[in-house]
Parts: C-alpha cells; structure tokens; sequence
C-alpha cells in the first residue's frame, strides 16, 4: 500500500526546483508518508541552514536581515535542495534521502549539482556562440552576443539560485517556461542549439530570403528563425519542391492553401507531421533531440496555419524570397526649395485669397518644388477641398512620395500625430480613394520601390 | 501543524531565543541582575515586534544575548531598570541598524552604543537614540567618519557655500 501511494505521490505537482521541495512536503504529508514531527524537524533544520546563510550573507556581521533579502535566501535554498532531489531517479530514494540525510546535506549536493550544471551550460554557451547563425536578426544577436553572458556573470548561485538575471529576448520556438535560474538557462541553450542545428543546414543567405520575404525589416523584429525556416520547410515538402531549396514560388504557396483548407486542426496536424517526416529524411537529420524538437513545434505551426487560413493569409504564413538588395530603388530628388522671404511672401498672399481658384492660380505658377508644396500643405490653412486640388496637382512619383512621408494610419495609430499631420493624412487618404483603380495601384508600386532614405 | 511548512514558525524562534537569553543569568548574577522567564519571554517579544516593524528577521536570540552581556557591567544599570533599560536598548538597535543601512556590524553598534550609554549620555537612553545614534547613522549614510561632528558638518557646508 505504501508503495502505491509512493508510486502515485506526485499527481499534479509543481515540478520546478523553487517549489519542488514544499510540493514533495505537503504531498507526503497529504500521503501520510511523512509525519508531522518529521516534518517539524526538517523545519528546524531549515532554520538553521537559513540562519547559517543570513549569515554568511551578513559577512558574520549581523544577526539580523531585512526581510526582503531573508526571502531571497530562502527561495534560493528551497531552489538547491530542489534541484538535487528532482534529479534523484524516483520517489522512494527522494524520501530516504529525506529520512536519512540531513537537510544541510543535501543542500551541499545540490550546490554541487549547481556548480556542475553552470560548468555545462557554460560550455554549451560556447558551443552557440562557435556555431551562432549568420543573421542580421538583432535580437538574436544581442542575446547571443551579450544578454546570455549577462547571466553567466550576475547569476549567483550561493544567495540567488533561483533569480535569471540577463537580458534574454530572443524568443524560442518552444518557449521555457515554468524554470527559474540556472535550470531556465540549461533548457534556453539546450533549445536554442537544436534551433541553429536545424538553421543550420539550410544556406545563411537563404533564410536571409525567407526572412526578408516574411518582412523586410527583420532585422527589427522579435520573430523566431527557426519557426519560419521550419514553417517554410514543411511547406516545400507539401508542395514537393525542394526542401533544401527552401524557397516557395507564388503558385506553390496557392498549392499548398489548396491542401490545407476545409481541413480539420487534426487533419492539418497528420498532413504537417507527414511533411515534417519528409522534412527530416530529405535533410537527413539524424539527431533524435532534434527530432523531437520539430515534432514538438508542429502544433505552433499547425496554430498559425489555422489562423492563416481562416484570415485568408496563408502567404504570410508560407512565404516566397526576396532579396532586398535586387529590389530597383527609386531615388527621389525634388527640385530646390524657394527662398524663405519669398514662401513668406507666397504664404501671406495665400492667406489673403479669398477664393481656391485664386489660390490654386497662385500656387501654380509660384510652386516649383514638391518640398515647397508639401511645406505649404501645412502652412497655407488649405480647406479639404483645396488640399485634394492640391494633390491634384502632384504626378505619379510625387503623390507616391508624399503617401511615403505621410502614411493614412487609423484612428487608433494616429493619435499621437499633431492636428495639421493628421488632416493632411486623411485628405490624402480620401483623394488616394477617389483616383481610378489604374493609377492608385501604379502609385502603391511606386510607394514600395521609393528608397527609404529621404 | 499548518501546511504552509517553510513559511518559518515564530513560536520556534520565540522558544531558541527564550532559551538563550536565559542562559545569560549564569553570567549576570554576580552583578545583582537576573531576568525571570517571563521577562525572557517579553524581550524576545519586543524583539518581535522591533523586527516587524523595521522589516528585519533573525535568528536564534543573537543580539539581546550581546546586548546583556555589554551592558551588564554598565555603572548606569541596576535590577530596578535592568528590564526597562533592555527594552529601549532591543528597540533602539533594530531601528539604527536599518537607519545605518547595515554599513555597521552588531558588535561595533552595540559597542558604540554601550560607551555612548556610559559617557557622554550618561545613561539616558534618549540622548543615545536622539542625538548620539542619529549622528553616527547621518555620518555614516554620508560616508562621514564615525565621530564627525553636527559643527564640523556644518562648516563644511558653510565653506562650501562661500
């Protein structure tokens, strides 16, 4: 009977290493497997561990502490008998352990572990960084590069086992969660690694195109390498190209909506988990963690595609390359601006018009650089009718650039802008609605082949 | 016994630190001073509530132990206030050990104190926490010298000023 409901001690317990301990306690005593007076003598001899570290914490200075740092202590002592026990292969031996061992014992055994587990997490950090993608991804970078040294070089293992100092902001595939401290930080690395395995058998300028054909800007932006790579690989074996290749031409990414739609979650998921197979063997990845890996991300993936379809945006999903350096740029040059005392001049004698037939007469003959008549937008007290003459005035390439210095944003996204910025915005937007299919598209491609720097 | 196992259980500090504080009645006989069980019992009380109120925790009776045994042999301690004086001297100390943000040691501030206490307080304890202990604190807060005067300070602010 004992061993049955040792057997069954741990159902629903919380298993990171900070709440391991009380978890083990309070199930042993729901159990009956520990007694109370066992209990209250673990409880004294964590005192004592408690006040053996307050006092070394105190340098042997002081008998007392603040509270807030006593905590701290505590947690980290709970984390580092945690860690030990959670590491012992069953139950009967944790509890003998328990019964048998002194709790500043076990305290040392983990500080031990601990020791051990920084030593190999070190060396699987270099390892990383031996191995890390080439990328212009910062936040990869910027964690491989700095926030995960951070760790290493703040992380103190006597007083704060369970605090993760660091700055880690590239986000897993799989992300950790659940684990503090060092046992966060082995799991990071040990995911991270099996990410830029996979990564890694692809060419780095290759994802550079996949990521570039998810969104340009990248290089910005929190997303997860590997989620995409993966994600398009999958999508390569659906649709029969080449997995290696990686890339996914417009009418493959149609092929493979194709599949997918009307599909259930757990239809999509077999489909996913075949292309995935078909993944692993034309790779020929023989890694079984990594293996397990893919697996365990296919419902992440299977999520989006969920999503994608529903929103009718599987292309954002499944992406085709670009390289942004092949792109034509267009340089955008506008003619010198007027003199200031004339635009004062051209301003003042703009208020002074009393109708838009004089003013737009004005303008026309007095404008000749699209800066100039961008500046007087805001500065003439132009009406919306008169603003949409404006526009009227510009060709293809100007109304394209001012559409570029002054995107429509919503309601919600514009109000930060100042009142002028805003009315501007929103009479373009009303013109831009007005203007022939033909021309409102010629200028929308137009917008995109503009260079950024103005 | 509650579930909430580590959440450390007052009444077995109490028990420690009573045991401990009666143990210095050995040495504090021969000087006419003796603390009855009650009286152990209400000292670590006081320590009690001076840690609560200073968000402070400790362990075993540590400090009321030093307290004693420094300033038993104090010319300005009698058995007519030895409890009373014990009290103030508990209080006292958990408040100037945050004040001096832990830049000072037990044994230097309880040091300190005594010597003060016997000195230029006189045995009053209001100078000590009121004037002497509030120096010592602001000095060392302002990485001033232990013994840096209210005038010299003032001086120097002075000085600075011109």
């Amino acid at each position: 009977m004992a061993n049955l409901k040792k057997r069954h001690f741990f159902v629903g317990g919380d298993l990171s290493s900070k709440s391991y301990f009380l978890a083990l306690l309070k199930a042993g005593l729901g159990t009956g497997i520990l007694s109370e007076s066992f209990l209250e003598k673990i409880q004294l001899q964590f005192l004592n561990l408690l006040a053996y570290k307050c006092k070394r914490y105190n340098l042997g200075d002081s008998s007392s502490i603040r509270v807030e740092a006593a905590e701290s202590i505590m947690n980290s002592i709970l984390y580092t008998i945690g860690i030990y026990l959670k590491s012992l292969p069953d139950i009967e031996l944790v509890i003998n352990q328990l019964k048998e061992t002194s709790l500043s014992e076990i305290y040392d055994k983990g500080r031990e572990l601990l020791t051990t587990k920084i030593d190999s997490a070190k060396e699987r950090f270099e390892t990383i960084k031996d191995n890390k993608l080439s990328t212009l991804n910062s936040t990869y970078n910027d964690t491989i590069e700095n926030g995960i040294g951070l760790f290493f070089a703040a992380y103190d293992p006597e007083f704060e086992a369970h605090d993760t100092p660091g700055s880690i902001d590239y986000q897993l595939c799989n992300p950790v969660t659940g684990l503090s401290g060092i046992e966060f930080i082995e799991k990071y690395l040990e995911s991270l690694l099996l990410e830029n395995e996979f990564c890694r058998l692809f060419a780095a300028e290759d994802i550079h195109y996949l990521l570039s054909g998810y969104d340009k800007r990248y290089k910005d932006l929190l997303l997860n390498i590997f989620e995409h790579t993966l994600t398009n690989a999958l999508g390569c074996a659906l649709a029969s190209c080449s997995v290696r290749g990686l890339n996914l031409q417009a009418e493959d990414i149609q092929l493979v909506a194709r599949l997918l739609t009307d599909e259930t979650e757990a239809s999509i998921e077999r489909k996913l988990s075949t292309a995935a197979e078909a993944v692993v063997k034309e790779l020929e990845i023989t890694n079984p963690a990594l293996r397990k890996y893919i697996s365990k991300s296919l419902s992440k993936i299977v999520l989006n595609i969920k999503q994608a379809l529903r929103t009718n945006t599987v292309d954002q999903i499944f992406v085709s390359f670009v390289n942004p350096d092949l792109e034509p740029k267009i340089q955008f040059l506008s003619k010198p601006k007027m003199e200031d005392e004339e635009y004062r001049k051209l301003i003042d004698d703009l208020l002074e018009c009393r109708y838009s037939t004089d003013k737009l007469v004005l303008i026309k003959k007095k404008v000749k650089s699209f800066d100039d008549l961008e500046d007087l937008l805001f500065d003439a007290y132009l009406g919306p009718e008169e603003m949409i003459e404006v526009f009227g005035m510009f060709n293809d390439l100007e109304l394209a650039m001012l559409i570029k210095r002054h995107p429509y944003n919503s309601k919600i996204q514009a109000v930060d802008l100042e009142e002028n910025e805003r009315i501007l915005r929103t009479n373009l937007k009303k013109y831009l609605d007005k203007l022939p299919q033909l021309r409102r598209e010629r200028v929308s491609k137009l917008v995109k082949q503009l260079a950024d720097d103005m | 016994m509650s579930l909430a196992i580590m959440n450390i259980s007052s009444a077995l500090i109490q028990r420690h630190a009573v045991a401990e504080i009666l143990s210095c009645n050995e040495f504090t006989a021969k000087f006419g001073l003796i603390l009855s069980r009650l009286d152990a019992i209400e000292l670590v009380e006081t320590r009690t509530k001076t840690l609560k109120s200073t968000g402070r925790v400790e362990f075993g009776g540590g400090v009321i132990e030093k307290l004693i045994r420094e300033f038993c042999t104090s010319s300005y301690i009698s058995r007519h206030n030895y409890v009373e004086t014990l009290h103030g001297l508990i209080e006292i100390f958990y408040y100037y050990k945050n004040e001096t943000l832990d830049l000072i040691s037990d044994d230097e501030l309880i040091k300190f104190m005594r010597k003060s206490f016997d000195e230029i307080c006189q045995g009053s304890l209001e100078l000590l926490s009121g004037r002497e202990l509030y120096n010592l604190a602001r000095n060392l807060r302002y990485g001033f010298g232990p013994d840096c005067t209210e005038d010299y300070l003032e001086g120097d602010e002075e000085d600075g000023e011109s």
